[in-house]
């Protein structure tokens, strides 16, 4: 064999054809038990996953049995009306005059409420009476203008569960936002 | 409803609810309006939130709410009951495609190729837009994984323009590449997944891959000798991208072929600003000395090599920690949560993105899908784990509570305080009255109004309050029962965890050690070649100094 740096002697075959058949094999079965255990180990963690999602769903519904009884709660809902016409960056809401909520949106967020997903973005508790809402909006319209808008809205809270769904919308062509309520009996 | 579905969804429900002994009653299907019961669901499943809403599915009506369930039961781990409901859910009106698209994946994810192109078929016979592309882009990857690349071109070239057929193009471009000597049949792949590429709504998308495009292209004319073409891609590629080390390399590459060291050079110098993990950067160091030599600068050359070689042997040693780092405290936290880097402000995160050498091994090595579905496994454990510890937390501030309630209310008569209520009562119901007589206008008896309404819906919750308060410390005790079952299953369920996670942790470790051994071996490699190099540099100078001694 001629290489780079004169001539070379061909090498003999240093494993024989026995042992290579040996080797090879025991790769193959390597390879299979590593596969074997990762499928094994997937299970494990999927039905590990079944079991805490379904933990944490009885401890959640433990928790809004505790902390918000039902006479007193108030949840608060958003939608989007329109689903082109904001890019939603952060809501906050204030509950007389005192802050409540506020969520930053992420991307996935974001699309899931312009595919109809609802958000519940507020679950607390309220004495029967007057009350005021008030949303602050932070979003970029589809006329690639940044917003920032103050919405209120009064209520009375009576007894039981009072559901209020805010819808966010923006129409052409100024896209200002807007947001309407709706009380869910 | 069949026997079967209507067992799957009997068993998943119910089981949900079983684990607290049947006694705790679902709380949002109370709180949310059946109205947007559906809305509420899909934004939990699409933000990974299940838990409020595992109550609620049970509760979900109109067209969508099979298909909802069927989501929930997949996003908590029971597959095979999953894969029962889409089929349910594809042999109805409604979410058709989408269940047809769920299914192919779940088959090809149990290696059953024949049906998840069965079911890619489907997906792409009732579907349209985004989700018709990705089934026909699954069909396109299935035939080409089975090395049928004209059939994985026809199906391409239904496709729209945008991503999904830019990234069909771009692996069968691949693919070409790998087969063919002469590779203009990958250049034509690349140049259509280009084009395809450009169409993408989504830019920050459109962006990485073209970038990944370009050089891929630009690779290809280097190996043919089109240097000008191969320039041409390369300038397309972002300086911010993945992509630009190895581009700035190749890109001077083709300079230098072209005779043009000086701007080689320069694109060789800005490669060498990146971490040596990047492929094409510890070339770069090379090319920067090679240069050197070419234009006629022995002595700029040799320096070159020699801190060429400085930054190999550096390179060595931190490849020698992280490895140690590995043994000591496990790939997770060595490779994957140190690099988070929770120092780092968000205005800065971008750019020490590729400019700091644990990330840029983490990226590389995530390159791996093996690696990724190891790192994948460990990330969800411990994020049971924590979703666990979180639950732990809130299970004994509610025991806590508990305990301290029902040991407030054995101690408390609260009689005077009842008798003090009731007589207020009294009193402002009569002063209302008589204000009642004298108000004079509707505004005023609008506002009167309203405070005998206020009143009354006192009254009736004040009426009611005995009744209440005898069944609420039963409640309580039963819930504080609940709470500690809740609390117990909550530590098995860790402990499970904890030995699944040892096994996950081990799997990691194994992969990430043959990685950075590999990388090891790529130094030694490249300190080899500089070595190789400055020897060569010094038997030039060697002769050249004999020769002028001759002369």
């Amino acid at each position: 064999m001629k290489t780079l740096f004169g001539i070379q002697k061909s090498q003999h075959c240093r494993i024989s054809p026995w042992n290579r058949g040996l080797w090879v094999s025991g790769i193959l079965a390597a390879l299979v038990t590593t596969s074997v255990a990762a499928t094994s180990l997937d299970e494990q963690i999927e039905r590990l996953t079944s079991e805490v999602t379904r933990h944490s769903a009885s401890v959640h519904a433990l928790e809004q049995q505790l902390l918000h009884p039902v006479n007193t709660r108030v949840a608060v809902f958003l939608t989007l009306q329109n689903r082109q016409a904001l890019d939603l960056d952060s809501v906050e809401l204030f509950l007389n005059d005192q802050p409540v909520a506020s969520h930053l949106y992420s991307d996935t967020e974001r699309t899931s409420l312009e595919q109809g997903g609802v958000q519940q973005l507020f679950v607390g508790n309220l004495a029967d009476g007057s009350h005021q809402l008030k949303a602050v909006v932070n979003a970029r319209s589809a006329n690639k203008r940044f917003v920032r808008r103050e919405l209120e809205h009064r209520f009375e809270k009576r007894s039981g569960t009072l559901r209020l769904q805010m819808t966010l919308d923006a129409r052409a062509p100024d896209y200002e936002p807007d947001v309407t309520f709706r009380e869910w009996k | 409803m069949t026997g079967q579905k209507r067992q799957i969804y009997r068993s998943s429900w119910l089981l949900a609810l079983a684990i607290s002994q049947g006694v705790l009653s679902a709380s949002a299907d109370e709180l949310v309006p059946a109205e947007l019961a559906d809305g509420v669901a899909r934004y939990a499943l699409d933000t990974g939130h299940l838990a409020p809403v595992i109550s609620l599915a049970p509760t979900l009506t109109g067209d969508s709410a099979d298909y909802l369930r069927a989501r929930v039961l997949l996003g908590s781990g029971q597959t095979q009951e999953a894969k029962v409901l889409f089929e349910e859910v594809f042999a109805s009106n409604a979410h058709r495609a989408e269940s047809a698209l769920e299914l192919a994946r779940l088959e090809a994810a149990e290696g059953d190729s024949s049906a998840a192109v069965r079911w890619y078929q489907e997906a792409n016979r009732v579907g349209f837009g985004e989700i018709r592309q990705q089934a026909v882009f699954g069909l396109a990857e299935t035939a080409r994984s089975q090395g049928q690349a004209d059939s994985a071109g026809q199906y391409l070239a239904s496709m729209d323009d945008g991503y999904w057929a830019a990234v069909g193009y771009m692996n069968l471009a691949a693919d070409f590449a790998k087969q063919d000597l002469n590779p203009s049949r990958a250049l034509v792949a690349l140049r259509v997944a280009m084009a395809m590429a450009v169409k993408d709504q989504d830019r920050g998308r459109s962006r990485d891959l073209l970038d990944q495009l370009y050089l891929r292209a630009g690779f290809l004319s280097v190996r043919t000798e089109e240097y000008d073409k191969a320039t041409d891609f390369l300038e397309k590629v972002s300086l911010e991208s993945y992509a630009t080390p190895q581009a700035l390399y190749l890109h001077g590459v083709a300079l230098s072929e072209r005779g043009n060291y000086r701007a080689a050079m320069q694109s060789w110098h800005r490669a060498k600003k990146f971490p040596l993990a990047f492929p094409g950067v510890s070339d770069a160091w090379l090319g920067m000395g090679r240069g050197y030599d070419v234009a006629g600068y022995p002595g700029q050359a040799g320096e070159s090599w020699l801190a060429a070689n400085a930054a190999y042997e550096g390179e060595r040693v931190t490849l020698g920690k992280l490895a140690q780092r590995i043994r000591q405290d496990g790939a997770y936290k060595a490779l994957v949560e140190d690099a988070r880097g929770a120092d780092a402000q968000w205005f800065l995160a971008d750019s020490r993105t590729l400019t700091q050498p644990r990330l840029a091994y983490l990226l590389r090595f995530l390159e791996q899908p093996g690696a990724q579905a190891a790192v994948h496994r460990v990330a969800k454990l411990d994020d049971l784990y924590l979703t666990l510890a979180g639950r732990k937390h809130d299970l004994d501030v509610f025991i806590r509570a508990m305990e301290g309630h029902l040991g407030e209310v054995g101690s408390r008569s609260g009689n005077s305080a009842r008798a003090a209520l009731v007589s207020k009562h009294e009193r402002l119901s009569a002063t209302l009255a008589q204000l009642r007589e004298q108000a004079a206008g509707s505004g005023q008896a609008g506002k009167l109004g309203y405070l005998e309404r206020q009143l009354r819906s006192s009254a009736q919750r004040f009426a009611s309050l005995d009744g209440r308060a005898a069944g609420h410390s039963k409640a309580i005790n039963t819930q504080l029962i609940q709470a500690r079952q809740l609390q117990a299953a909550t530590g098995r369920l860790q402990e499970q965890i904890r030995q699944v996670r040892v096994s996950a942790s081990a799997m990691l470790d194994e992969k990430a050690l043959a990685f950075v051994a590999a990388e090891q071996q790529r130094m030694v490699h490249a300190l080899d070649k500089t070595e190789q190099q400055i020897a060569h540099l010094y038997e030039y100078l060697a002769l050249e100094n004999i020769g002028e001694g001759l002369r």
